[in-house]
């Protein structure tokens, strides 16, 4: 998998998101960040998770999420969901039937999304505590979770097992 | 005549493939399909419909089908 | 995956022969192969319709019942499963031509005759028919970009039998822009006509005799779906089909006949049955179409959303070797009410040119011909249907929808056809039909 040092250009890209994030009231779930730096979780693993209210994998998606926010946050993990709906009323209505329990922002314009080069929705990304991108994930699929929990393991906790 | 015809299909179905070629800068980011997952964008909407007239009208004159399969919604995984 | 339930028709005589008589069944062209849906939820969804078509002047009526279950199962897999079941009665163009006095005929069994009235389309009214037709189809995805299908369907009436499998291939490009698709299907239909089929272009024969008789047949029909989706826009969706079709075997009706005529008057040759015998009192010869037919047709189809209403155009050409060229231009506007009603008008605008071997009579003595029918379907028309869908959400989020059409066909002879006194007759049935259909999905 090819690593993407994402260390110096999401800064840049953290203005456009502030004002973007800010005009979202989530109600259930933790409040919208007010800017995305991912420089601020240098030293965690962040599973960055790109969604939107229309993708149906994604309502199967969120619960796994939940868990593994819930599982693997004392270790570090910060899964953070990057909403693309262009009316946020869309994206509430989902988070009112599938809480997310981990942090939701918004990118409507498609900033962060064309930064990552996402191909497919949803698309994930793990970031190593280091900031860089470690695997990549296009699509959702229950069968493959243990997968995707394994690999998540492996960036939390390298050289054990 | 039935060389003609077979010409003219074999001269349409390279268009199609030609016309896939030249899609290559055409279509959405895969993030922008919210219009194009709503049941009322796909192309047969309502397949039992679909099924009752194509059914009527292959009874009643000399053509039938047409449609294909695949393609357009949301694009998800 | 959606298999269209069995595409015979019915319309004729105690029978789907009329299917057979006309184009070949395209499994594929039709929406026998399921369109791969934006995802869905694990879980069933059903889908069910009730239909009623009536043709004007005691012509087909038809009721049935549509059913299409599909399971979606965990990671984009589903099974559909179809059940569809009709019931058809009235009555149908024999193809014998109407003159200025009544005609009597022997039924297709063999064993009675009936009489048309003077100066009135002959209409063969012997027809009570159910039909109940199966699919089953499976669809799943198959390596990220991939979806595969495959289904079979099974059909059964009175005198009627259709067996067919499917299979299908769709790889989506240019991030899920692009999808091409590829679609196969095969149909074995076997015909056991009342009294069994009759030779083609033989007489019609007295009351009791079938030695004109050649017992059950059958056909089989390949087709082939080449297909290209193509998102342009946000808002605007494309896709293009060619759809090869070959069918053969026996592709006849075996219930429709034309009149013999005087090369003069244009009047049917008249025939009197032996003594004590009862059958046709002019003379008739049962159809022939050829042994084979391939069919080709391309067809385009765009959908654009407007803020909130969606137009639907398509387009199809079918050109095959019997020489007949079809056009067919059909649009659907969806205009939706807030967020749980919508109306959808709807027209669409046909018109199809004649077979090579359509006649509308047999002329007696002129030299003999290989094939023959005067089956309407295989004229030159042109039709027309307009109508109006309602639907609406109900209070448990399911959907009920009612749809009202029209449909009209306006055809005409070949002039150069017309003999004598024909040309004041009506030569051509017009068709008038009224399609009205309840549908609910939960």
């Amino acid at each position: 998998m090819d690593v993407f040092r994402v260390r110096n250009s999401v800064p840049a890209l953290a203005a456009s998101l502030m004002l973007i994030a800010s005009s979202m009231a989530i109600s259930s779930s933790r409040a919208a960040e007010s800017s995305l730096n991912l420089d601020d979780y240098r030293g965690q693993v962040v599973l960055l998770d790109f969604w939107a209210s229309w993708c149906v994998p994604c309502r199967r998606s969120f619960p796994w999420m939940n868990r593994m926010q819930e599982k693997y946050s004392a270790q570090g993990l910060v899964i953070i969901g990057v909403n693309m709906d262009a009316n946020p009323g869309d994206a509430e209505a989902f988070l009112r039937e599938y809480p997310a329990q981990f942090t939701i922002v918004a990118d409507p314009g498609g900033d962060l999304a064309r930064h990552f080069d996402v191909e497919a929705m949803p698309s994930s990304y793990i970031i190593g505590r280091d900031g860089a991108v470690v695997a990549t994930h296009m699509g959702f699929q229950v069968k493959k979770s243990d997968e995707y929990e394994e690999k998540i393991r492996q960036v939390l906790s390298p050289g054990e097992d | 005549m039935l060389n003609c015809r077979a010409l003219k299909s074999a001269t349409l179905i390279l268009l199609l493939a030609a016309t896939a070629g030249g899609c290559t800068s055409m279509g959405v980011e895969p993030w922008e399909r919210d219009v194009l997952a709503k049941e009322e964008m796909q192309l047969t909407t309502d397949p039992v419909e679909a099924g009752i007239d194509d059914h009527i009208y292959f009874s009643k004159e000399a053509s039938s089908g047409g449609r294909g399969f695949g393609g357009g919604g949301c694009g998800c995984n | 995956m959606k298999t269209k339930p069995d595409c015979m028709s019915k319309q004729n005589s105690r029978s789907i022969a009329a299917s057979l008589a006309t184009a070949a069944c395209s499994l594929l062209g039709s929406s026998a192969v399921s369109p791969v849906q934006a995802q869905e939820e694990p879980g069933w969804d059903f889908n069910t319709a009730l239909l009623y078509y009536g043709e004007s002047d005691d012509r087909v009526q038809d009721i049935s019942l549509n059913v299409l279950a599909r399971r979606t199962f965990v990671d984009d897999r589903i099974l559909t499963l179809g059940l569809v079941a009709d019931s058809l009665t009235g009555a149908t163009p024999s193809g014998a031509l109407p003159f200025d006095g009544p005609q009597t005929y022997t039924r297709p069994s063999g064993k009675a005759t009936y009489t048309t009235a003077a100066n009135e389309i002959p209409l063969d009214d012997s027809f009570l028919d159910t039909r109940v037709a199966l699919t089953a189809g499976w669809q799943q995805p198959f390596a990220r970009l991939y979806s595969v299908n495959a289904g079979v369907s099974a059909s059964k009436e009175y005198d009627y039998v259709h067996l067919g499998a499917n299979v299908g291939l769709a790889r989506d490009f240019n991030k899920r822009n692009t999808t091409l698709s590829l679609g196969l299907a095969y149909a074995q239909d076997s015909l056991e006509p009342e009294g069994g089929a009759p030779l083609p272009l033989s007489a019609m024969l007295d009351v009791g005799d079938l030695s004109n008789r050649i017992g059950d047949q059958d056909k089989d029909v390949t087709d082939l779906v080449l297909g290209l989706t193509q998102v342009v826009s946000r808002d605007l969706l494309f896709q293009f089909n060619y759809s090869l079709s070959q069918s053969s075997g026996y592709l006849n009706d075996p219930y429709k006949f034309l009149s013999l005529v005087d090369p003069v008057t244009g009047d049917p040759v008249s025939r009197t049955p032996p003594p004590d015998e009862s059958g046709p009192l002019h003379e008739y010869r049962f159809e022939s179409r050829p042994d084979e037919r391939t069919k080709h047709s391309i067809y385009g189809q765009a959908k654009y959303y407007m803020s909130g209403k969606v137009l639907d155009l398509s387009y199809r050409y079918m050109t095959d070797d019997w020489e007949i060229d079809s056009h067919t231009l059909e649009a659907r506007y969806r205009l939706p009410f807030g967020d749980r009603r919508y109306l959808e008008p709807h027209v669409r605008w046909y018109t199809q040119t004649a077979a090579d071997f359509y006649r509308i009579s047999l002329v007696d003595g002129a030299p003999p011909l290989e094939f023959a029918s005067s089956d309407y379907r295989l004229g030159e028309f042109d039709a027309i249907t307009v109508g109006m869908k309602y639907g609406w959400k109900t209070r448990s989020e399911n959907e009920m929808s009612v749809r009202l059409e029209y449909y009209m066909q306006d055809g005409s002879a070949p002039p150069d056809q017309i003999i004598g006194n024909q040309a004041g007759r009506e030569l051509y049935p017009d068709l008038d039909a009224i399609i009205a259909q309840f549908s609910y999905r939960f």
